[in-house]
């Protein structure tokens, strides 16, 4: 074993050569796209830049995930972003975005899977998503897969999100991933699961959801488990 | 004064100057000779140097110019004249307003009062050389202070020439007679005399030489002696800007194109970028060799528009662009033509914001949307594009929207609502379903299961284009609350009155 001498040494001479040898690469405030749903920009400081976002949520119920996203949409668009969203099922409604505050004239719309191609509408989505994360510029851009399987989800390498995840922390674009479980594991920087509560219905009218948000996952500490978010939608007629 | 550019064996350098650049200088080594004339009496009416060092002259046939030796054999292309003509002129404007189409490969340019832009003559004239090598073209330069003298020096000498004012006629006087381009008959007057080069023709007495050659011969002795004054005739602006090229032997693949279509695209951007425009407007027009058409599909032209959301004058972005949608077309003939035409438009002038995040580079987003269409496609079975930007439209039909050409220059920003709202993810097409309904929806079925409705809202009808029975429509909406094993699920169903069928249009979430 090398002595206290010795290895101070050894280190002195690395240092010299390879200045940034023993230490610690600290992660800086890279910025973030609030949500602006007031509950869970308090909890997680918005939507982290440079990093690779979750939103889960059932497909079945309804769970809120959609809405989450098209506020985060109008937010980002409102701060003269351009978004993509890549639409693995051609789900997008255009005028709930409109009525989110979504400025549509920013936001880059790709349907996947509406035309007879030699790949299927998930490796479209990846592919698409892989072009537009290389081609820089866009401030958020959105990967809905909440419509696909989840067999077929599951299969996608882990070598994929970390691939994404990997790109994307060199640009100043949030990538966020709408599904029905997590899957980019450790690739994540954030992971939100959206649960519905019931919904409030005054006379024939639905007037307003309630929604609970769970954080799985975030960059910076573990997250605080009993701490769920509370948020209310309000519907478009009310 | 006057500088004068003339391109030696015009129809020549008009047909290389589409070739490929390493092929262009290989061709310029090699004899080329150009035919023209009906396919029994073709004859040559122009030819390169090293055409001629083999023994070629003009007027022979192509038997007697192919029996001289190995020499390239080209039909003339007028289009090509054309385009090299206005290529040239294009050149030409960069030094000067004031430019005269003389003639075929010739253009005169005022350059009176350049000095203080370009400099002096010397450095004036190697820029243009340099100017016309972009072009792809190899010219002779002279500077003399009337057009026809600096005329006379191009045509006669190779490079630059600068004839220093008032010594005009001591430069031409060694120049043959041929160079005025008299008639044959005085010509052949001139060569009885003895009069063979423009010292002697300046030299002779006026008055006789009008009594014997008329005023053709007082005319040709002003040249001679530098006398003559003329304004120029300023050509109008051309604004077609179209390149096109002739396969020698017609190709197939891609990648044969590519070269030229790359080369055709440079001298395009290069003239659009020579009068500061761009294109937003780009045609491609493909001629196939076609003896015989099998099925109406079949044509003898495929014709391409692309029109661009901004002005482009990047030769690479054009041809990543247009290369990138042809991949995607399969043709049944080989290609003996190709054409491309560019409109012009004003280049964009944008001013970014310091503090405002980036946005996409405009050429090279172009680029990535066109490998996204293809990978996903270009339009839908109702003709929707699948990239761009989505819009609302002015209906009251559910579910109408319209797909807008994607781009990321300067957008309004709208205000977000202070609440978020719920928001519907649609199912296209909708869902064929079947509804327990009782007054009201009691259950839906959601594939194959039976979902119980714990709350329901409706019903919503709507109704439009009841005059057109094919677009007509008719909806009862409601909106439910179905009872999943995952918790409550919001949808919107509807009862299609013409179909007389429950359809899930979407789901809240």
């Amino acid at each position: 074993m090398a002595s206290p001498a010795t290895a101070a040494l050894l280190r002195h001479e690395i240092e010299a050569r390879i200045p940034a040898a023993f230490s610690f690469c600290t992660r800086h405030d890279q910025g973030s796209i609030p949500t602006g749903i007031a509950s869970i920009d308090d909890a997680v400081q918005g939507i982290p830049l440079h990093a690779l976002t979750e939103i889960c949520g059932s497909n079945l119920a309804s769970s809120g995930k959609t809405s989450l996203l098209m506020s985060l949409l109008a937010r980002a668009t409102q701060q003269e972003n351009f978004c993509a969203l890549i639409d693995g099922q051609d789900a997008f409604d255009p005028a709930s975005a409109e009525a989110s505050g979504v400025t549509l004239s920013r936001l880059l719309w790709v349907r996947c899977g509406k035309t007879k191609q030699k790949l299927k509408p998930l490796e479209q989505a990846f592919k698409v998503a892989d072009m537009l994360v290389q081609s820089a510029g866009f401030g958020l851009i959105v990967i809905d897969l909440s419509d696909f399987p989840e067999r077929l989800v599951r299969r996608v390498p882990h070598t994929s999100w970390f691939r994404f995840s990997r790109v994307v922390e060199r640009q100043p674009t949030a990538l966020v991933f709408l599904e029905r479980e997590p899957h980019a594991a450790s690739c994540a920087g954030l992971v939100l699961s959206v649960k519905s509560r019931p919904a409030v219905v005054k006379g024939a009218l639905f007037t307003q959801c309630g929604m609970e948000v769970e954080i799985l996952r975030t960059l910076e500490r573990k997250p605080p488990q009993a701490f769920r978010p509370l948020f209310s939608l309000r519907s478009q007629w009310a | 004064m006057f500088a004068c550019l003339y391109l030696p064996d015009f129809p020549v350098q008009a047909t290389l100057r589409c070739e490929p650049e390493q092929r262009r200088e290989l061709l310029i080594r090699s004899g080329i000779v150009i035919l023209e004339g009906s396919a029994s009496n073709n004859r040559v009416i122009s030819l390169n140097d090293p055409a001629r060092q083999l023994g070629i002259e003009l007027g022979m046939t192509k038997l007697q110019a192919q029996s001289c030796g190995s020499v390239l054999v080209r039909q003339r292309n007028l289009q090509s004249e054309e385009a090299a003509q206005g290529a040239l002129l294009d050149c030409a404007r960069m030094f000067s307003p004031r430019v005269e189409s003389t003639a075929p490969g010739m253009v005169i340019l005022d350059v009176n009062g350049t000095e203080k832009l370009f400099g002096p003559l010397q450095r004036l004239a190697s820029r243009i050389l340099q100017q016309s090598r972009e072009f792809g073209f190899c010219m002779n330069v002279a500077i003399a202070a009337d057009p026809d003298s600096a005329s006379c020096a191009a045509r006669s000498w190779e490079g630059v020439t600068i004839i220093p004012q008032g010594r005009e006629a001591q430069f031409l006087a060694r120049l043959p007679v041929e160079v005025l381009s008299p008639g044959p008959e005085i010509l052949d007057t001139l060569e009885a005399w003895g009069i063979r080069n423009l010292g002697a023709l300046a030299e002779l007495p006026s008055v006789p030489l009008v009594e014997r050659l008329g005023q053709d011969g007082l005319r040709l002795q002003k040249l001679a002696r530098a006398e003559t004054s003329r304004t120029l005739v300023p050509a109008e602006l051309n604004d077609e800007f179209l390149e096109n090229f002739e396969f020698e032997d017609p190709v197939e693949s891609l990648d044969s194109l590519s070269f030229i279509l790359n080369r055709l695209l440079q001298q395009l951007c290069t003239r659009l970028l020579v009068r500061a425009l761009a294109t937003n407007e780009l045609r491609v027009r493909l001629d196939f060799e076609v003896h015989q058409l099998q099925t109406e599909a079949e044509k003898e032209v495929y014709e391409r528009v692309w029109k661009l959301p901004l002005p482009v004058s990047d030769a690479k972005v054009l041809l990543r662009l247009t290369c990138l949608e042809l991949e995607g077309c399969s043709f049944f003939a080989p290609i003996k033509r190709l054409t491309v035409q560019a409109t012009p438009v004003k280049p964009r002038a944008l001013q970014g914001g310091l503090f405002a995040p980036a946005t996409p580079q405009a050429e090279q987003l172009e680029i990535t949307l066109a490998r996204i269409r293809g990978v996903v496609g270009r339009e839908d079975e109702n003709r929707m594009p699948c990239v761009g930007s989505p819009r609302t439209v002015d209906s009251h039909r559910p579910g109408s929207f319209a797909v807008h050409a994607f781009s990321s220059e300067y957008a309004l920003v709208g205000m977000c609502t202070e609440r978020p709202a719920v928001a519907l993810r649609k199912f296209r097409p909708a869902l064929e379903t079947k509804v327990d309904f009782r007054e009201k929806p009691q259950s839906v079925m959601l594939g194959k299961r039976s979902l119980t409705v714990l709350a329901a809202s409706g019903p919503w009808s709507t109704s439009g284009q009841w005059w057109n029975h094919s677009a007509a429509w008719a909806h009862e909406e409601w909106d439910v609350a179905l009872k999943t094993s995952d918790g409550a699920g919001l949808y919107r169903i509807y009862f299609d009155r013409m179909r007389t069928q429950w359809f899930i249009a979407g789901m809240f979430d």
